[in-house]
């Protein structure tokens, strides 16, 4: 369960360029698919960063099973991201120079796992998503609808419990977007918690939440057919 | 063992990293490799030729006596030798004549010695290369024996004449008995020995004078007791060895101590470049180390990581710039540097650098480049790490 209170976020606070990104939202996110909308600004990516521990909030609390991890040191919510976190990002953030399966296996050398002891399974999850063929390409071989199966299978190897994505479907074609429609379904299967933020219609019909975000403020959350 | 797997992990990723920040790499090892090889080139020529002051100084007296005359050394008195050779302590005292002398454009040390009071057990003043060293017999016969660069420049061997310009523009014939080795190198490469005599001859020195008296103390005698013991002698000022390895050293010190500061002065030029390629690349860098923290790097791991990368780096330019500073002052003479370390107004292209290699200046060159180099790119990686990995990210995409 993750559970979100009074959580706030401003850019620049004190400065004449201030800006209030997120405004006192609560929420509560207890396993399935959770889905941020609204208009362009409304603080959608603000929010799942700040929930994603990546982003520091200004004011609130973050609880994860009922415990607050904003109370614990940065060392700690690190180690928390890499055990229990996957990213996926609007802009894919792949790292160039990299083959699509070495920047699957990226995530891993910050653990004192082998990476190359998770080589099968990346390839595995790379061939469920129709890339075996690319997984000796560099990021800078493939289309942009391939990068972001890339980074669906880095953001999944290492199986974690909570997965984070930025508007995963906004540049990729629609044959991607049916698959990360199957694959995130796939996922709640599994009993994965999803965050995501998308303006896609389709995307926001297979959440089991929906969270419509205005000027940084919750301005409703409910199951689909009531947002 | 966990732990030793998470930092082999690091250690992998920081050498892929390097492969994959080629340019910035590229840049990085270039700029102190530059600087590194032109400090390398002045310190080891500064160890070399101060190593070649001490061995100039072991080849010397214990004493060194000249007689002054309202403040100026002028040609001491031969009578003066014989109230020296009295001191108690004083083993030997030896007669010297010497000066320059010129044939076309190059001069040359002339050093005309008392052979009757030579040691000539030990090679007496170097190693002979050809020929042999002056004898007592040779008094008067205008032999000499010649430094081995001045054989290269003027062709000349063991059996060859010379003829040299004195003050009076007249012109001396002398005959080469002898050519000292490499292994005297500095000390000797401009020297020509020849008899007392014959030196009192070529320069017109007044009778019964010479230039100085080189004295050598007696086994266990303190020089320094035996130098006050003379001090009562009027008009004389003694050298002793310390004070002449202080000259040699301070010549050579602070000619090589301007470039030291000079070449300092670039090391930090070149760490202001790494610095700024740090932000050039910045942005890049910035996103990397944002992404990293998001899949849990953590600030000691990208840290690590930087640390790895820089040091890996600095250590190879430093070494292998020190390489070529090596061979830049040790096969190619230093073209540019060695007139102003040796301060001669000409060099001539027989003349060989001393270098040598110290176990200080090695650990000062890589000082100066290794430690810039890891806090002008660990520094901003950490400022990085430290920052919200969103922020940082969003940061190294605008």
């Amino acid at each position: 369960m993750i559970e979100a209170r009074d959580l706030s976020k401003i850019y620049n606070k004190g400065r004449s360029n201030e800006v209030t990104a997120v405004t006192k939202v609560n929420l509560k996110i207890d396993g399935g698919i959770a889905a941020f909308t609204g208009p362009s600004g409304c603080g959608k990516t603000t929010l799942l960063s700040m929930l994603g521990l990546i982003l520091t909030p200004t004011s609130g609390e973050i609880l994860f099973d009922g415990e607050n991890v904003l109370a614990y040191s940065d060392y700690w919510k690190t180690k928390f991201r890499r055990e229990s976190f996957g990213f996926i990002f609007q802009h894919i953030n792949l790292l160039p120079g990299y083959t699509a399966l070495e920047n699957v296996l990226l995530p891993l050398y910050a653990s004192d796992l082998r990476p190359e002891g998770y080589r099968e399974r990346a390839l595995e999850l790379l061939t469920g998503l129709g890339m075996k063929e690319r997984a000796d390409h560099t990021v800078e071989q493939l289309s942009g609808g391939e990068q972001q199966r890339v980074a669906f299978v880095r953001a999944l190897v290492k199986d974690p419990k909570y997965i984070f994505a930025d508007e995963p479907t906004v540049f990729v074609d629609e044959e991607t977007s049916k698959v990360i429609y199957d694959l995130l379904s796939d996922l709640r299967e599994r009993g994965k918690t999803i965050v995501l933020s998308t303006h896609d219609p389709e995307l926001i019909k297979i959440a089991d939440k929906v969270c419509r975000l205005c000027r940084g403020s919750l301005e409703k959350e409910g199951g689909r057919a009531e947002v | 063992m966990t732990l030793i797997r998470r930092h082999r992990n690091l250690f992998k990723y920081s050498l892929d990293a390097l492969g994959r920040y080629r340019m910035r790499g590229a840049v990085v090892v270039v700029t102190f490799l530059i600087a590194t090889t032109m400090i390398s080139a002045v310190l080891f020529t500064k160890d070399g030729l101060e190593r070649e002051a001490e061995y100039s100084v072991n080849a010397a007296p214990d004493l060194t006596i000249q007689y002054l005359k309202a403040g100026r050394v002028v040609p001491i008195p031969a009578a003066i030798g014989e109230v020296i050779s009295g001191t108690e302590g004083v083993e030997r005292v030896l007669m010297r004549t010497w000066g320059y002398a010129g044939i076309g454009q190059y001069t040359f040390t002339v050093i005309g010695l008392d052979l009757q009071g030579l040691d000539l057990t030990g090679g007496a003043m170097g190693a002979i290369e050809s020929g042999r060293f002056l004898t007592p017999d040779d008094a008067g016969t205008r032999n000499i024996v010649i430094g081995k660069l001045i054989a290269g420049m003027l062709d000349l061997k063991t059996g060859d004449d010379m003829i040299l310009l004195s003050e009076s523009v007249e012109a001396t014939r002398f005959h080469v008995v002898g050519v000292f080795s490499d292994q005297s190198s500095i000390y000797t490469a401009d020297m020509i020995i020849m008899p007392l005599e014959d030196a009192n001859a070529f320069f017109n020195m007044p009778d019964g004078y010479v230039t100085d008296f080189a004295v050598y103390t007696k086994p266990g005698a303190d020089a320094g007791e035996v130098a006050s013991r003379m001090s009562t002698i009027p008009n004389v000022r003694i050298l002793d060895q310390d004070i002449l390895l202080r000259g040699y050293k301070a010549a050579y010190g602070a000619r090589g101590g301007v470039f030291t500061t000079l070449w300092t002065i670039l090391l930090a030029a070149a760490a202001l470049i790494a610095f700024s390629q740090a932000v050039v690349v910045g942005h890049e860098s910035k996103f990397e180390v944002g992404l990293l923290k998001t899949f849990g790097f953590s600030t000691l791991d990208i840290v690590e990581v930087r640390l790895i990368e820089s040091l890996i780096m600095g250590f190879f330019a430093t070494s292998l710039g020190m390489l070529i500073g090596y061979a830049y002052a040790a096969f190619f003479n230093a073209p540019g540097l060695v007139d102003i370390l040796l301060g001669w107004a000409f060099l001539p292209k027989e003349f060989r650098l001393p270098v040598f290699v110290s176990a200080e200046s090695l650990l000062s060159i890589y000082a100066v480049t290794v430690i810039p180099l890891l806090v002008t790119t660990v520094v901003p990686a950490w400022l990085n790490a430290i920052t919200d990995p969103e922020i940082a990210m969003r940061r190294g995409t605008a």
